[in-house]
């Protein structure tokens, strides 16, 4: 069987790009994501957690540089991720619209929380 | 709206194809996942906010419930995860992966990887949970 090929150039749009983001973030979040679960659950255990322990852990600043990588491409791919389930059972534009707004806000203020405890660190009562 | 998610659902169950139910099984990993992470970055977040809080927040952590929820988030990541990696490599390099005839032999050997990769992860978490909740192993 004889095949044709032909490339198509399509302008990038907010989707394209958003799809290529959830790729290039899902490569970043298996060692991040994988590696994250198995230092803090498996070989730590919660357990051993408390505030003096991420106080330690954050004492590094390599671990608050993977902590605020894992923050931003984890929880962009999981907002964005929703906007793409959402989008299945919203059709209409303008509410499709106002989903995606609400989700930016969503993401946006969860994220700042966590980048600001992130690069305040544990403050010791 | 109500109407589209009431079409979507009885599609879900009366859809017969293989391939779907790997796909329903990325969505609800991916979903149950991303509501663990919303609660866990506020979670942790209090170590900034609420510090004297801290501690409430991992007892939490440490309930029975709350580690039997993290063993079954263990495996949506990695399912979740190995999964992402096959639809990539079918997408990239195998076109031929996505052929229907496929669908459940593909499905079985994601499973089985996330399944083998999981068991080892699931043991040590059982094992603390027996150890520090149940008092078993000198606990």
């Amino acid at each position: 069987m004889s095949e044709t090929t032909r490339k198509v150039q399509l302008k990038p749009n907010y989707d394209s790009i958003a799809w290529k983001w959830m790729r290039y973030s899902a490569i970043l979040l298996i060692p991040l994501a994988w590696g994250h679960i198995l230092i803090q659950d498996v070989l730590v255990g919660v357990h051993q957690i408390d505030l003096n322990y991420v106080a330690q852990r954050w004492a590094f600043w390599g671990w608050r540089a993977y902590d605020f990588f894992l923050l931003a491409f984890a929880f962009a791919h999981g907002v964005n991720g929703l906007r793409q389930i959402l989008s299945d059972y919203i059709t209409a534009a303008k509410w499709r619209n106002i989903m995606s707004w609400l989700l930016l806000f969503f993401w946006l203020v969860v994220s700042l929380i966590g980048a600001v405890a992130i690069i305040g660190g544990v403050r010791m009562p | 709206m109500l109407a589209n998610v009431k079409t979507t659902l009885s599609g879900y169950v009366q859809y017969r194809g293989q391939g779907h139910y790997i796909f329903l099984l990325h969505r609800i990993t991916g979903l149950g996942t991303l509501l663990f992470l919303a609660i866990h970055i506020l979670d942790t977040a209090v170590v900034y906010f609420a510090p004297s809080l801290y501690a409430e927040a991992i007892a939490l952590y440490r309930s029975t419930p709350f580690m039997l929820g993290e063993i079954g988030l263990v495996f949506c990541l990695l399912f979740h995860g190995v999964n992402g990696l096959r639809i990539a490599y079918f997408d990239l390099f195998k076109p031929g992966g996505w052929e229907k005839h496929n669908a459940n032999r593909v499905m079985l050997i994601t499973l089985i990887i996330s399944i083998l990769l999981w068991l080892p992860a699931a043991g040590v978490m059982v094992y603390n949970l027996l150890k520090f909740n149940f008092g078993m192993f000198g606990g």
